[in-house]
């Protein structure tokens, strides 16, 4: 921060200390000399409170720049053991996340899809094919100065979350934040897709993942994926109550 | 012998303390903080009119977060979201338009500390209503707008500062409540909100609301009944206290921020070997702009003197606070990097949110040059304003 001058500093107006004598000095005998910097001359009382407010401030303000440290520090000899009071502190008010791009960025392209199962009026049975909704998002991304959080990062993160509260064989949630975060997967492509599909009605929902590695640099010696990897999602059955409020 | 050395240090300390009592009750850097609380409000503000038309998506009734989904990852974050409250349709529009205007009071700095509290309670609810459609941004400014609330940031540039000095020339202001009848009127009805926030709330920020609310009314007190008494004085001097320390603290989080992204950088691969800026402009939903993208990863050694550039400047910019000089050569170099990828990447409110956190750094010289500039900008624009409505009367 920039260390402004004394000059630069705003002094309170409206609250200038009384224009009382200077207070008497520490033995109550010879008041105390006025200090250069024209310092108000403040009663003994005022002195011991504002003295403990500076303690008081300056002691939380260590700890709590003492906290946030040790919340972005490596696992150390004092977080391993202090994990949970840390956390409790930090969380969630000043939870911090800045490995942005760190330590590697994201090297593979993620495109979600999904595709449904309709059932006519008449009873009869039928399948839809794939349809690409992070296409959409790029879609309505390109062009824009300024994409929306519903573009870039509602379907993205809603994906990134059901992965990473789910086992990766066989998509058992993990805990309440996993079948919380399969609901709302669910709920974001349902937003997208609608009640309908080709004028019948949408009976189930199959969500899968597509990723395409970014191919390395001209220059690099690493050879370019020629695979590309998918993650299907189990069926899930649609029911109205899927859809309320959407 | 013992006499000597043991009232010395003492006597010293007699003479130091109101010395550095008063170094530090006096308002530090009141143009940063200024500049902070505009930047801060203009990016909220721009961010919640950018998803005015999606707001019902993201945060409220039309959310796949549904408000029931919500509560599960509320009780699981233990966040505090008034929007947690009630799922009304009305109650979500008053929260989010509060929050808007709030937005626009701290921006203006009209009644300051009243509207940024009420700005933290507004972006915290429409933030934490919905934390899966954030990203770094929204956690930058979840985490400085609490900051802000502790800091005195308008005492320059802003409505609190004008009233405060049309108010000085008059000697005795009358001692009735007539002296801030709106902050006063507002500070009132507070009550009306922070009563039933009690039963809602957690314990903690129940807490923390009541508090600034007594500080409030506590100062209101002093203005109206003591305010040529020392007590007033010594409250004064404690809330600049309160500021330096909370401009220290965000000082030091702007730090922890290129820190941490600087460091853990170093440990990655992709930025070793300096391609790591090649990945990023290939990554769908960050390449607005594909042909800027492909045109920028086009040139190796460009991305590659661009991708070393952001570790060595991250890594290095906390220590380089000790030199003015190059603090402030990197500051600008950090800025136009930032506002470059606002543009290239498409993340234009996290890249403002974090150059209004480089400007708490910027000089003091730099900002009243701002400032000055800014003034004869506005007063040219009020001219032409004014010449251009005479001439369209008599007409």
């Amino acid at each position: 921060m920039e260390t402004s001058s004394d000059a630069t500093a705003v002094r309170p107006t409206s609250a200038v200390p009384p224009q009382s004598p200077p207070p008497p000095g520490p033995d109550g005998g010879e008041p105390a000399p006025p200090s250069r910097d024209e310092a108000p001359g403040w009663s003994r009382a005022s002195v011991a409170a504002l003295t403990a407010t500076a303690v008081l401030l300056a002691s939380a303000l260590v700890t709590h720049l003492g906290m946030l440290f040790l919340s972005v520090a490596p696992p150390n000899a004092l977080t391993v053991e202090h994990h949970e009071a840390i956390d409790a502190y930090v969380q969630p008010e000043f939870g911090q996340d800045w490995k942005l791009f760190a330590p590697n960025p994201m090297q593979r392209n993620e495109a979600v899809g999904a595709r449904v199962n309709t059932l006519s009026a008449d009873g009869r049975p039928h399948a839809s094919e794939w349809m690409n909704l992070t296409d959409q998002d790029i879609e309505t991304i390109h062009g824009n100065p300024a994409p929306s959080h519903a573009d870039q990062n509602m379907l993205r993160r809603a994906w990134d979350t059901y992965v990473a509260t789910h086992t990766l064989t066989d998509d058992r949630p993990k805990g309440v934040r996993g079948t919380m975060s399969r609901d709302y997967l669910k709920r974001v492509v349902l937003q997208r897709i609608g009640r309908t599909w080709n004028g019948e009605r949408v009976v189930s929902l199959q969500v899968g993942g597509r990723f395409t590695m970014v191919d390395p640099p001209a220059w690099s010696s690493e050879q370019p994926s020629d695979t590309t990897d998918y993650r299907l999602l189990p069926w899930w059955k649609v029911t109205d109550q899927d859809y309320r409020s959407l | 012998m013992t006499t000597p050395t043991a009232t010395r240090p003492a006597e010293r300390l007699a003479r130091l303390l109101p010395r550095f009592l008063a170094a530090i009750t006096t308002v530090r850097v009141p143009y940063q903080a200024a500049f902070f609380r505009i930047g801060l409000s203009s990016v909220v503000l721009a961010f919640l009119l950018r998803e005015w038309p999606n707001r019902h998506v993201l945060y409220g009734n039309h959310s796949p977060l549904s408000f029931d989904l919500a509560q599960v990852l509320i009780r699981e974050e233990g966040t505090f979201t008034a929007l947690a409250w009630g799922d009304g349709g009305l109650w979500f529009e008053a929260v989010y338009t509060v929050t808007i205007a709030a937005a626009v009071a701290v921006l203006l700095g009209w009644h300051t500390r009243g509207a940024s509290v009420l700005l933290m309670a507004g972006v915290l609810s429409v933030i934490n209503r919905n934390t899966l459609v954030g990203d770094g941004g929204d956690n930058v400014v979840r985490i400085m707008v609490i900051y802000l609330v502790l800091t005195r940031c308008a005492r320059v540039w802003s409505l609190d500062a004008r009233r405060a000095r049309r108010r000085t020339p008059r000697p005795a202001p009358s001692r009735l409540p007539g002296h801030d009848p709106v902050g006063l009127t507002l500070w009132v009805a507070a009550v009306a909100v922070l009563v039933p926030l009690s039963s809602y709330a957690t314990p903690g920020w129940s807490l923390a609301f009541w508090t600034l609310w007594a500080v409030q009314g506590l100062w209101y007190a002093a203005e109206l009944w003591f305010p040529r008494h020392e007590a007033r004085a010594v409250l004064d001097a404690a809330a600049s206290m309160l500021h330096n320390g909370a401009m220290i603290v965000i000082a030091a989080q702007v730090c922890l921020i290129y820190a941490t992204a600087g460091w853990y950088k170093i440990q990655g691969s992709r930025w070793q070997e300096g391609s790591a800026l090649h990945y990023a402009l290939h990554l769908d939903y960050f390449t607005p702009w594909p042909a800027l993208s492909g045109l920028l990863a086009g040139s190796t050694l460009m991305i590659l003197a661009l991708t070393y550039l952001t570790v060595m400047v991250q890594v290095a910019f906390p220590f380089t606070l000790a030199n003015r000089k190059v603090k402030n050569v990197l500051l600008a170099v950090m800025i136009a990097e930032h506002l470059g990828i606002a543009v290239v990447l498409g993340i234009p409110f996290l890249s403002l949110a974090m150059v209004v956190c480089d400007a708490v750094f910027l000089p003091t010289a730099f900002l009243l040059a701002l400032g000055v500039r800014c003034g004869r900008l506005a007063e040219r624009l009020r001219v032409l304003t004014a010449r251009a409505g005479r001439t369209a009367v008599p007409v």
